[in-house]
């Protein structure tokens, strides 16, 4: 057993550290703010106009930066409950089992849903599914487990549908998950990445992150999930992704965006350091400075 | 005991528990590592001690309130202390909880009641003004915020040090009319007398993960042990009460190790809790 | 109340504060990570940590209360045993604390756009921590707070303050000594952008040629307040916006 020091010590004073000045053509607004008075703008998500009012203010609901796309007038809070979109990549829990489908928590407004007839079968046979297929839905996805899967429709009141049924989605195996807002990850065409380190992240766009090792075996990965490896993870394989994860949560704390760039400049910045000691309040800072101006230096790089 | 568990896949347990097999617990930690623990006493005005602990992602606040009353009949020289425990609805977020909520706090206020209620751990005839007629009882009341697992080490934590901080009003006893004796409290708000912490306990809770121990517990890991011991240790490396939790079962002899274990930490914890509190100096609660 | 003078003659109140003075007001979003938002707020010596869970999926005991065009919303209320000078055995549960819960309730219900979350409920959880007076409106701000952080759309701030009357002059954001003088006492809630009153509540007897001096007293209390919140909130975006900006 390695000779541990326990320290405690006072409570620091608890500040989001603004090292940057923010940028002056960011419009922030608070709620009750007007936006504009002007009629031809369309109002998105974050904003609402009084019914009874006769000129046509636009007023903002959430504290956020203003976001104008041609005519369309939004404001992106800060945090916010996930809002589905079709296509979205997702990472659920398992909450419930019911007749023909699964109730998923999903960190949104409602929970999705998962019906039978979305997800693949074992072997990936095509067929329909039979009163069989029901009873033994537990066998397959039973409560606690996770999954990642794709928006495949928004209702009316906000519930989603969702489907399985790719290879690259299903039933996740061994490894960490990290909750963050969906607000801090950035939109990209892909959300599953094979990082060089050797692990594999899902940046689930509904704020579940989800971190393990990349399987080597071609087989596995076409598998849909079904079948679940339960040999134990090798220690330097094992260090990769909880080094990950301390990296992801210092960087949600510090509401960075998240996205493939920023997670691996931040590993890259945490290697000279243990895994446990990056949860440190210092070395968390050091490593979120890091990974913004290394990302500013790329920005600038680039453009 | 998880009140909030996290209901984790089998796939997730499984990798948590290999990883405590090998030393390297989910944030890095190794087996016997805290996570940071964040302390600030005198935190409350209206209280005569107090102190708000965060022991990663668990946090508290205790207060202790004195008040004049009469010694029970069977111990008419001592004072008393008594304890209540409160789980702020902050703390839980999902489906209610009352039946569940009740056990929790019922199980964290006799884990406190079992180990201070000896001769040891605080001398309680420190309390008594006046024989079989009027003592000090001593109210302590825990207000858990947060709860990020192993909730009762961070109890015993704002405990010991809420009452290292109380300031019981030093009372004179005269003789008034009729020959009956009377209490006077002084005028002097800072005329106080502390009681002597030296031999309180602070209770460590091992969990036996797969077939290691391993001490400060998360959410996720304690929905992963079979089992689990909490023991109040003194300063001293003394044992003052020990109780085994959760449904699976030990063997005799990995009872003692982790017992061993746990005083181990136990005593680690006094002397880093001592060292912060003599340096201390009074300024921020934490929140602003 | 005899012996006991609530402005001196030179016109200042026990605690050393004008009549329109508000107490040391010091707030900070965000201190929960477990909530979807959360807020402390310290009016003096009253001491608030306000928390929101939602919107979320209807918990199966508000089953029943689930409403298809709006949200539900859920309000506890708890005081700490520790909180007042006299120890408090009941936390929650009792009289006044379901009160409170069901008034604040109410405010938020005017204010919330539940229109936009159907078939959800919002849960708002404010814990007392130190209690000197004014605890309605130091809860209404925490929480106002707490649903900014949590991005939850809203029609506007909702600040509230409380005033008395004692000898012909109001004052503003009692104190828990000058709420048991016995003197009436008005709180107020209010929408300062959209100057609307969301809800008003009047202890104890008022000639009815006072009462609109000291709601205009509790109005200008509650503008001085928003000003107050508003530079947090500002700050807090800020500070944030900037890390979001450069990655």
């Amino acid at each position: 057993m390695s000779s541990s020091t326990i320290v405690i010590k006072a409570p620091s004073k608890r500040r989001n550290n603004p090292i940057y000045a923010h940028a002056s053509e960011v419009f922030l607004v608070t709620p009750g703010d007007v936006i504009t008075e002007d009629a031809d703008y369309m109002r998105g998500h974050g904003t609402y106009t009084n019914a009874g009012d006769e000129d046509n203010k636009l007023y903002a609901s959430v504290a956020g930066v203003v976001e104008r796309i041609n005519k369309l007038v939004c404001v992106k809070a800060l945090k916010t409950r996930y809002n589905g979109e079709v296509g979205d990549v997702v990472v659920g829990r398992i909450k419930e089992v019911q007749q023909k489908r699964w109730k998923v928590e999903t960190n949104s407004r409602l929970d999705s849903t998962l019906q039978i007839s979305s997800v693949n079968l074992p072997g990936g046979e095509l067929r329909r599914r039979s009163a069989a297929d029901e009873l033994t839905m537990r066998e397959y996805l039973k409560e606690g487990d996770l999954i990642s899967a794709e928006v495949q429709q928004v209702h009316n009141d906000g519930m989603l549908s969702l489907h399985t049924r790719s290879l690259r989605y299903g039933k996740l195996g061994q490894g960490c998950c990290v909750v963050v807002s969906p607000s801090l990850i950035k939109r990209r065409k892909n959300h599953i990445h094979n990082l060089p380190c050797g692990a594999t992240t899902i940046l689930a766009n509904n704020g579940y992150i989800w971190i393990s090792i990349t399987s080597g075996d071609a087989c596995n990965e076409g598998d849909g999930g079904f079948n679940v490896n339960k040999e134990p993870v090798p220690l330097e394989e094992r260090e990769v992704v909880c080094r990950l994860k301390n990296c992801i949560q210092c960087l949600a704390k510090s509401s960075v965006m998240l996205y493939d760039t920023s997670v691996l400049y931040a590993y890259e910045s945490s290697l000279q350091y243990q895994v446990k000691e990056i949860m440190s309040e210092k070395v968390s800072l050091e490593i979120v400075n890091q990974t913004i101006s290394l990302l500013e230096r790329e920005k600038t790089g680039d453009g | 005991m998880s009140l909030f568990g996290n209901n984790l896949s089998d796939a997730e347990k499984c990798f948590i528990i290999h990883g405590i097999q090998d030393d390297f617990r989910t944030d890095g930690r190794s087996c016997d590592n805290y996570r940071t623990i964040e302390l600030a006493v005198n935190v409350l005005t209206n209280t005569h001690g107090s102190s708000k602990v965060r022991l990663g992602n668990t946090e508290l606040l205790v207060g202790v309130k004195v008040e004049l009353g009469k010694p029970e009949k069977a111990t008419p020289d001592e004072g008393r202390i008594e304890f209540h425990v409160d789980c702020s609805p902050n703390a839980t977020p999902a489906a209610q909880r009352k039946a569940a909520n009740k056990d929790f706090v019922n199980n964290i206020e006799s884990m406190l009641v079992r180990t201070y209620a000896n001769k040891i751990a605080i001398d309680l005839t420190s309390l008594c003004i006046i024989k079989g007629k009027m003592c000090w009882i001593v109210h302590v009341d825990v207000l858990i915020l947060e709860c990020g697992g192993n909730i009762l080490d961070c109890t015993s934590l704002g405990v010991k040090s809420a009452l290292q901080d109380t300031g019981i009003p030093r009372v004179v006893v005269k003789s008034g009319d009729e020959g009956e004796e009377e209490v006077e409290l002084p005028d002097d708000p800072f005329d106080v007398q502390h009681i002597s912490v030296n031999n309180v306990p602070i209770l460590v809770t091992v969990s036996f993960v797969g077939t290691r121990h391993i001490i400060d517990a998360t959410v996720e890991e304690e929905s992963c042990c079979s089992a689990s011991v909490v023991m109040g240790v003194t300063r001293r490396g003394r044992i003052l009460g020990v109780r085994k939790q959760c449904g699976g079962s030990l063997n005799p002899e990995t009872l003692v190790e982790m017992l061993e274990f746990g005083k181990k930490s136990g005593r680690q914890l006094h002397v880093a809790l001592d060292k912060m509190l003599k340096s201390y100096e009074k300024g921020t609660t934490g929140y602003l | 109340m005899a012996g006991l003078e609530l402005i001196s003659d030179q016109g200042y109140r026990i605690d050393g504060r004008k009549p329109t003075e508000l107490r040391q007001i010091r707030c900070r979003l965000g201190v929960f990570t477990q909530a979807d938002g959360s807020s402390y707020v310290e009016q003096g010596n009253t001491k608030v940590l306000a928390s929101i869970y939602g919107p979320h999926e209807p918990s199966s005991n508000m089953r029943s209360k689930i409403s298809h065009d709006k949200c539900i919303i859920n309000c506890e209320y708890s005081q700490a045993s520790f909180s007042s000078a006299e120890r408090k055995h009941r936390p929650r549960g009792d009289r006044k604390s379901l009160d409170m819960a069901a008034h604040i309730k109410q405010t938020f219900e005017s204010c919330i756009h539940t229109t936009l979350y159907p078939r959800s409920q919002i849960d708002i959880f404010l814990q007392i921590l130190q209690s000197d007076g004014s605890n309605y409106c130091a809860c209404v701000n925490a929480a106002t707070l707490a649903i900014v952080d949590a991005g939850i759309a809203m029609k506007d701030y909702v600040c509230a303050c409380s005033a008395s009357l004692a000898k012909g002059t109001t004052l503003v954001d009692i104190n828990h000594v000058e709420e048991s003088a016995g003197c009436a006492e008005l709180s107020a809630a209010v929408m300062p952008k959209l100057n609307k009153i969301v809800y008003s509540e009047l202890n104890g007897r008022l000639h009815e040629d006072e009462i609109g001096k000291v709601l205009d007293s509790v109005v200008l209390g509650c503008n001085d307040m928003f000003a107050v919140m508003e530079r947090t909130v500002r700050e807090h975006v800020e500070e944030t916006v900037s890390n979001f900006t450069h990655s």
